[in-house]
C-alpha cells in the first residue's frame, strides 16, 4: 500500500548535544512530532565535524533514539547547518521591464533573480542559502511583481555560503546512517522562523540562537531574512571563562554557570559568596557571586556587541520594532534579555515555541530542531499538488 | 542580445555535494539500515516477479483450461504414433509391439505398461512415451548396437543367430541391414543362461567390444578378417582368442593396450605374407613385446619358442623384435 505520510528527521548537530526530532508529515500538511532523540555531542567543535567517527556515532545514536521513540524509520533528513565558516553577502540586480506596456512578465522576474544569484564564489566554497528579499518595482516594495506595471525591477539576495568540506562533512555524517539529507537549513533561519511571528518578521526583528559553541543570528525586515551570521562563540565560552577565571574544572564551571551565571550583574555585595558544590564536602569552596556574574555577563555582553558590529549599518534599533528574540541553550541564562536590550537598544525577550509544541519540547534548546520541522510544512506548501492523494485504490473508487 | 546570455552560471550549492557514502564509512546502524533497504528492494523485486509469474500462470490456465485438455484426451481417439530413435527400429515395429487397442484415446493409455512392452525387447535400451494432445503418442527410443553375434539352439528348435550388445545383453535384433550383421564376428566360449523370456547378459562383453571397436576404428582390414572371438580364457587368463581368416588363433591380452597388440599383429601378418608357403598357425600377443608365433609346417616342430630366444636355422619360428612398431601406422 502506498504511504500517505513521510517521516522526517530534523537534526541539529550542535557543539554540546545532538538533537533529533522525528515528525510525521501527512499530505494534508499536518505535522505530528512522534519521536525525540538526544545524545551528547562528540567530535564537534564550534559546529564543525572534527572527528568523523565520534560525530557519526553520537549523531546516529540520537537518530536511533528518535526512531525507537517514534517506532518507525526516518525517511529523510532536514539538517541544521551552523559553523564559523559560514558567511554571507548581498547581491543586487535590476532589469528594465521588457514588455512594451511595462507589465512585468515571468521572464523579467526570472532574469532579475538569476542575475542576483549569479555571483561567483571563491574556490572551495558553496552556497548554503539564497535568501531573496522583496522585489522593488520602481522603488516600491512588492512581494510578487508579475503582472504589475513598472519600468525597473530590482531584487537583492542574501547569499549564505560556507566551506564545501565542512558542509560535506556534516551531510556525510547523516549519509552514514544510510539516509539522505533532503534539506540543509541555516540554524538561525530554522530557530528564527519558529520563535518569531510573521508580523514581527515583517516589522523587523533580530533573532539570536545562542548555542554551546556558536551564536547564530538572523535579522528580519520586510517579512524576510535580511541578514544572517554565525559567531563561533557560545555558551561554552562562558563556561571556559569561568573555569579560567575561578580556576575550577570545566564541569564545575558549567555547574556554576547554570546555578549562578547571569547576563547582567545583579549582585551588589562583593562579600556575598556562593558554594562551588553546596554540600560543604571535600573540595567545596566559596566564590564571590559578583565575580561569577561579572565573568558571564562580560562574555554575554561581548557576544551581543560582536553581533551588533557584524550587522553594521543594516541594524539600528529603529529597524527592529519587534526587538530582539533570544533562544538556544544559553538563552536560559538569567538576565540575558536585559543584557540584549541594553546592547541593542531595543526590547528583548526570550523566544517561545508556538502553542502546538508540547510541554517537554518547549525548552529553548529544541528551537532549532523544531524550526526545521516548521520548515517542512512551508516546503510542503511550496510543492506541487499531490498526485496520489488517497493512493491508487481510493483514486479508482473515486472515479468509479 | 538576450539578457540571459550575460548571466554567469550559478555557483555550486550544497546540493552538488555527493551524498553517496562508502559503506565502510557507515556506522553499524547505517550498515544495518542499508542491508535492510537492500533486502526490501530485493523482496520487492521478488514479490513483483512472483506476481508476474502468477499472473502468467493464471493467464495460461484461463487460455487453456485443464478440463478442456482432459476432455480432449478422453474423447478424441488416438490418431498417430510418432517415433524418434537413434537406431534401426521402424514405426511398424513400434506399432506392432505396442499393440494399441483400436479407438483408444490418449488418456486411457497406460504408458507404463506400453513402455514395459517396448523394453521387453533387448534391442531397446530406453523408451520414453509422451502424450501429445490432442491425439498423438510420441515414442522416443534409445537402441542397443550389436557388437557380435552368436548361434544358439533353444530346446529342439532350429539354431538361430542372436546379437550381443556391449553391455552383454543378448537379443534377436530387428531391422538390421544384412551387411552389418555379416560383418559381426561370432562369439565363442560363452554359456547362455536363461533369464525370464530371454538370456542373462554375458560377462566380459565390454572387453570384447573394446577390442572390436579398436580394431574397427584403427585397423579395419584386420577387423574384417575377425571371424570368431572366444571368451573361453577371459575369466581365467584374461585373454581373448580370435580366429581370423588368415590365422586360426590370435591371443590378445586384455590387460594391455589393444591398439599396440593390433599393431604387432599387423606387423606379423606383413612378415608372414613374405613367406606365403609358411602360413601362420597362431600368434600370441599376450606376452608384451615378445610375440610367439607358430607356423603351419609339416616339419616336426619343437614346442613354441620365445621370439627373443635364438631360433634354429631355417626354423619353424620367426624371431621378431617388435620394439620399433609400438606406434605402427595402419
Amino acid at each position: 500500500m502506498i504511504s500517505n505520510t513521510r517521516i522526517i528527521g530534523a537534526v541539529e548537530i550542535g557543539t554540546t548535544k545532538i538533537t533529533v526530532l522525528a515528525g510525521e508529515l501527512t499530505r494534508a500538511r499536518e505535522l505530528s512530532i512522534i519521536g525525540v532523540g538526544e545524545a551528547p555531542a562528540h567530535g564537534i567543535i564550534k559546529g564543525a565535524v572534527m572527528d568523523y567517527k565520534a560525530a557519526s556515532e553520537a549523531t546516529h545514536s540520537a537518530l536511533l533514539a528518535a526512531e525507537q521513540s517514534a517506532g518507525t524509520r526516518v525517511d529523510e533528513i532536514y539538517l541544521a547547518q551552523t559553523g564559523g565558516h559560514l558567511e554571507g553577502f548581498e547581491n543586487e540586480a535590476s532589469v528594465n521591464v521588457s514588455a512594451a506596456d511595462n507589465t512585468v512578465s515571468a521572464l523579467d522576474t526570472e532574469t532579475v533573480c538569476r542575475l542576483a544569484m549569479s555571483k561567483e564564489l571563491p574556490e572551495g566554497r558553496i552556497v548554503v542559502h539564497h535568501i531573496r528579499r522583496p522585489f522593488r518595482l520602481d522603488g516600491r516594495l512588492v512581494p510578487e511583481p508579475e503582472h504589475l506595471v513598472g519600468r525597473r525591477l530590482d531584487v537583492s539576495y542574501w547569499t549564505v555560503h560556507g566551506l564545501e568540506s565542512k558542509v560535506a562533512d556534516n551531510t556525510h555524517v547523516i549519509n552514514g546512517f544510510n539516509v539522505r539529507v533532503t534539506k540543509l537549513i541555516l540554524s538561525s533561519l530554522a530557530s528564527g522562523a519558529l520563535i518569531t511571528s510573521a508580523e514581527e518578521r515583517h516589522n523587523g526583528v533580530l533573532a539570536l540562537d545562542i548555542g554551546g559553541g556558536t551564536t547564530d543570528y538572523v535579522l528580519y525586515r520586510d517579512g524576510s531574512a535580511y541578514k544572517t551570521g554565525v559567531l563561533a562563540v557560545g555558551g561554552g565560552h562562558l563556561t571556559n571563562d569561568l573555569a579560567l577565571g575561578l580556576r575550577v574544572q570545566q564541569a564545575q564551571a558549567e555547574a556554576l554557570k547554570v546555578r549562578h551565571g547571569r547576563g547582567v550583574v545583579q549582585a551588589r555585595d562583593r562579600k556575598e559568596k556562593v558554594m562551588l558544590i553546596g554540600d560543604y564536602s571535600v573540595g567545596d569552596r566559596e566564590f564571590p557571586r559578583q565575580t561569577i556574574e561579572q565573568i558571564t555577563s562580560a562574555r554575554v555582553w561581548e557576544i551581543f556587541e560582536v553581533v551588533r558590529k557584524k550587522l553594521g549599518a543594516s541594524f539600528t534599533p529603529e529597524k527592529i520594532p519587534a526587538g530582539v528574540v533570544l533562544t538556544g541553550g544559553t538563552a536560559k541564562l538569567p538576565g540575558i534579555t536585559e543584557a540584549a536590550a541594553k546592547v541593542f537598544g531595543a526590547p528583548a525577550r526570550l523566544g517561545e515555541a508556538p502553542g502546538w509544541v508540547s510541554e517537554n519540547l518547549r525548552d529553548p534548546g529544541y528551537s532549532t530542531a523544531l524550526g526545521l520541522l516548521h520548515f517542512t510544512l512551508s516546503d510542503q506548501a511550496g510543492r506541487a499538488a499531490p498526485r496520489r492523494r488517497g493512493g491508487i485504490l481510493s483514486k479508482l473508487f473515486a472515479t468509479a | 542580445m538576450s539578457k540571459l546570455a550575460t548571466i554567469a552560471p550559478p555557483a555550486r550549492t550544497w546540493q552538488d555535494i555527493s551524498q553517496e557514502v562508502n559503506p565502510r564509512a557507515m556506522s553499524k546502524a547505517g550498515r544495518r539500515r542499508r542491508l535492510g533497504a537492500l533486502l526490501k528492494i530485493g523482496g520487492g523485486i521478488l514479490l513483483a516477479a512472483t506476481a508476474a509469474w502468477g499472473a502468467l500462470e493464471v493467464y495460461r490456465v484461463v487460455a487453456a483450461p485443464p478440463q478442456k485438455l482432459a476432455a480432449a484426451g478422453t474423447e478424441v481417439p488416438l490418431k498417430d504414433v510418432t517415433l524418434v530413435t537413434d537406431g534401426v527400429l521402424d514405426h511398424a515395429w513400434v506399432v506392432r509391439t505396442l499393440a494399441l487397442p483400436k479407438n483408444a484415446s490418449l488418456m486411457t493409455l497406460d504408458l507404463y505398461a506400453l513402455r514395459a512392452r517396448l523394453l521387453a525387447d533387448g534391442q531397446v535400451c530406453a523408451a520414453v512415451l509422451t502424450r501429445n494432445f490432442p491425439a498423438t503418442l510420441a515414442v522416443s527410443l534409445q537402441e542397443r548396437a550389436p557388437v557380435a553375434r552368436l548361434m544358439a539352439q533353444i530346446g529342439a528348435a532350429a539354431p538361430r543367430a542372436l546379437l550381443v550388445a556391449r553391455d552383454g545383453v543378448v537379443y534377436d535384433g530387428e531391422d538390421y541391414a544384412p551387411a552389418l550383421l555379416n560383418s559381426l564376428p561370432w562369439l565363442d566360449g560363452v554359456r547362455l543362461v536363461r533369464s525370464g523370456r530371454g538370456f542373462a547378459p554375458i560377462d566380459g562383453m565390454e572387453t570384447v567390444a573394446d577390442l572390436l571397436a579398436t580394431a574397427r576404428n584403427q585397423a579395419e582390414p584386420l577387423y574384417r578378417s575377425f571371424q570368431v572371438v572366444s571368451l573361453a580364457h577371459l575369466a581365467a587368463d584374461g585373454e581373448l582368442l580370435v580366429r581370423t581368416k588368415e590365422i586360426p588363433e590370435v591371443t590378445f591380452n586384455t590387460r594391455d593396450d589393444f591398439f599396440r597388440q593390433l599393431a604387432r599383429l599387423d606387423y606379423v601378418l606383413d612378415l608372414a605374407r613374405t613367406q606365403p608357403d609358411k602360413p601362420l598357425k597362431s600368434v600370441n600377443l599376450a606376452d608384451g613385446l615378445q610375440v610367439p608365433v607358430a607356423l603351419e609346417t609339416n616339419l616336426a616342430a619343437p614346442p613354441a619358442v620365445r621370439v627373443a630366444a635364438p631360433a634354429p636355422d631355417g626354423g619353424t619360428f620367426v624371431p621378431l623384435h617388435l620394439n620399433h612398431i609400438a606406434q605402427r601406422d595402419f
